[in-house]
């Protein structure tokens, strides 16, 4: 009965060894994308942009995040694809800080990184794709100014401590600041958590019946159309990103403006920046600006149209 | 009338008041209407306290067997996805997407009571794995997604002719109600304070300690995956993350409402009276200018000072 397994075993490991030994083709070039959370739906349209990159570049995209946002588990996440020896790593940062190291020791290993949605600019990374977050802010601000007219009072939804929402606070905040007949009159902190988010709308209608506009600087409000059911028609609604349900509500108007990030483009352009590095032809700019696409009643019917073509995997 | 100044709930309930006042003197307008003293904002706190407070009875109940269930939050949020993948994907009606949700719970109840009956893990590993297994179902069924059900539902609509916002406070009140009662009168309510109390007496007794613990689990389950369906519908979504953590939250309502973690003592209707005062401070901390940069550490220093409190409170009705 030994003979017979240790025969069985030396069979499967000369199948293992002749299998390794006969493949000629040219060696596929493989990307690690890398989310900040696999539980944040927006990052799945990441995903199809990466595959969409790897069809067109005939290259493997692999795609693995921590299921929710943990650096620790990122970093070991990003640590085993140092050890694998991928051919370049395309990240969104949880913590720049914390990561900044890691990203550099990939680097040094001749691994080229590129950053995208949010950047580790103190590491060595090759280049970053993403909005310019302050300048999100600002378009924000100014967007909420036009649509009250230059007065009236704004309440903003966040989630401290994360660095690229605080930036477009930052920005909106400025801009505000212009408008003496705008006051700021609360910044809520719903700490990454969808109901705590319609529990806060709900409290804050309450407490500031005559409030001009909400801002909400992520798009938990927009995910679902409950949350937004006790604004009154009289309060504007200003809200980062254009996810099917961010769009229904702007239809049936309880959201007015809405800012895009390139969903698509997150996936899509990191790995044909790496592409590029491998085949000689490094990115032209550290910092690649996205921009943002701003989605109002105006441009709805055409964003919506050119979403479906992407999200269908199309260009 | 002494028994009711000497309940295990009254201070609890005076802690709630206390509260209460508090805020409504902190909040008092210079003029116009109260912003936190309305009926209005006293549904938005029953109604958000619901989803706690339905699994706090739950974990009390576990709780007083001397037990700890650490995966109501994932119960919750898989009910959730659960309802979703029913009501949104599969196009079934809502009551029976809300039934297909519930068996969310009852099977976590089973497999945790199972591991903790059957196999004799400790009740804090056996729930941990739960959790975790739970929470990575979610993920796998909606992979990353969410299920947006406020599209299909209709705004403003009733059940039997209660608006919607009312359902959660009125099933959390039925429900406390009939498990305050079952614990207090019926055999079934006695045993989970005799297994708590001491297993070993309870057992040579003639108390089937495996049955009631089997059913303390299974109950938590269904009550937790109750709070799951509540928050479908007030949330319009189901979404894996969602109710991430608030097994600690719930845990805690029923720790302040009474329930000791070393098993014997405890109350359901103190522990969603627990559930009320921390859903109290998460309605009145956002009405105070700047207070979303401290509430983290109110709420936290809440918990310490009103269980030192009710600790007192307690000895002196003694």
């Amino acid at each position: 009965m030994k003979r017979v397994v240790l025969a069985g075993m030396l069979l499967v490991l000369g199948v293992v060894a002749c299998g390794g030994g006969t493949d000629d083709a040219p060696k596929k070039l493989r990307f690690a994308l890398i989310p900040k959370s696999l539980d944040i739906p927006v990052f799945d349209y990441a995903r199809i942009g990466g595959e969409r990159a790897a069809t067109a570049l005939g290259v493997e995209v692999i795609y693995r995040g921590p299921d929710r946002p943990d650096a620790l588990r990122q970093k070991e996440i990003l640590e085993s694809f140092i050890t694998q020896k991928v051919d370049g790593i395309a990240i969104s940062v949880l913590d720049a800080s914390f990561l900044a190291s890691t990203i550099d020791r990939a680097v040094e290993a001749g691994i080229p990184v590129v950053t995208w949605d949010s950047d580790a600019p103190e590491s060595k990374r090759v280049a970053f794709y993403g909005v310019d977050d302050f300048e999100s802010g600002q378009i924000m601000g100014e967007e909420t100014a036009k649509l009250l007219g230059g007065k009236g009072a704004v309440a903003f939804i966040t989630s401290l401590g994360a660095n690229n929402l605080q930036r477009r606070l930052d920005g909106a905040r400025e801009v505000l600041a212009k408008y003496p007949g705008i006051t700021v009159i609360e910044t809520y902190d719903i700490k990454e958590d969808s109901v705590r988010t319609g529990e806060i709308i709900a409290t804050g209608t309450n407490r500031y019946p005559d409030l001009g506009a909400w801002i909400s600087v992520g798009g938990w409000p927009v995910f679902s159309a409950n949350a937004l059911a006790p604004v009154p028609p009289t309060t504007k609604f200003v809200s980062f990103d254009t996810v099917a349900s961010a769009i229904s509500l702007l239809r049936e108007g309880k959201v007015q403006i809405l800012l895009g990030q390139k969903y698509f483009g997150w996936g899509e352009e990191p790995i044909k920046i790496l592409h590029g590095i491998k085949n000689g032809n490094p990115p032209a700019t550290t910092i690649v600006n996205s921009g943002v696409d701003v989605v109002t009643m105006a441009n709805v019917d055409a964003y919506e149209a050119s979403w479906k073509v992407l999200a269908g995997g199309g260009q | 009338m002494t028994s009711i100044w000497r309940a295990r709930e009254f201070s609890t309930l005076v802690i709630l008041v206390l509260e209460v006042v508090f805020f409504t003197w902190y909040l008092w307008p210079e003029s116009g209407g109260h912003p936190f003293l309305n009926v209005g904002n006293a549904m938005l706190i029953l109604k958000y306290s619901s989803i706690y407070g339905i699994a706090a009875i739950g974990a009390a109940i576990v709780i007083i067997t001397g037990g700890i269930d650490l995966a109501s939050g994932a119960v919750i949020g898989l009910t959730s996805v659960v309802i979703g993948y029913f009501f949104v994907e599969a196009g079934w009606g809502l009551f029976p997407s809300a039934m297909m949700g519930l068996l969310v719970g009852l099977s976590a109840g089973l497999v945790s009571s199972w591991l903790i009956v059957g196999l004799k893990l400790p009740p804090f590993i056996a729930t941990l794995g739960v959790m975790g297994i739970w929470r990575g179902v979610g993920f796998i069924i909606t992979e990353a997604r969410f299920y947006d059900l406020s599209a299909r539902l209709p705004r403003n609509w009733t059940v039997a002719g209660v608006p919607i916002d009312w359902v959660p406070p009125i099933v959390m009140v039925v429900l406390v109600v009939v498990f305050q009662i079952v614990m207090k009168q019926f055999q079934w309510g006695r045993s989970i304070f005799a297994v708590g109390g001491n297993e070993m007496a309870a057992l040579f007794s003639g108390v089937r300690v495996g049955l009631v613990k089997t059913t303390a689990y299974v109950s938590a389950g269904l009550l937790a995956a109750t709070s799951g369906v509540v928050l479908a519908i007030v949330q319009g979504q189901g979404k894996a993350d969602l109710a991430n953590g608030y097994e600690l939250d719930i845990i805690a309502s029923a720790v302040v409402g009474g329930a000791s973690l070393s098993g014997g003592r405890g109350s359901v209707a103190g522990a969603v009276l627990g559930a009320l005062i921390f859903g109290v401070l998460r309605n009145a901390l956002p009405q105070i200018p700047g207070a979303t940069f401290y509430d983290r550490v109110i709420v936290g220093l809440a918990v310490i000072v009103i269980v030192v409190m009710d600790q007192v409170m307690v000895r002196k009705a003694r």
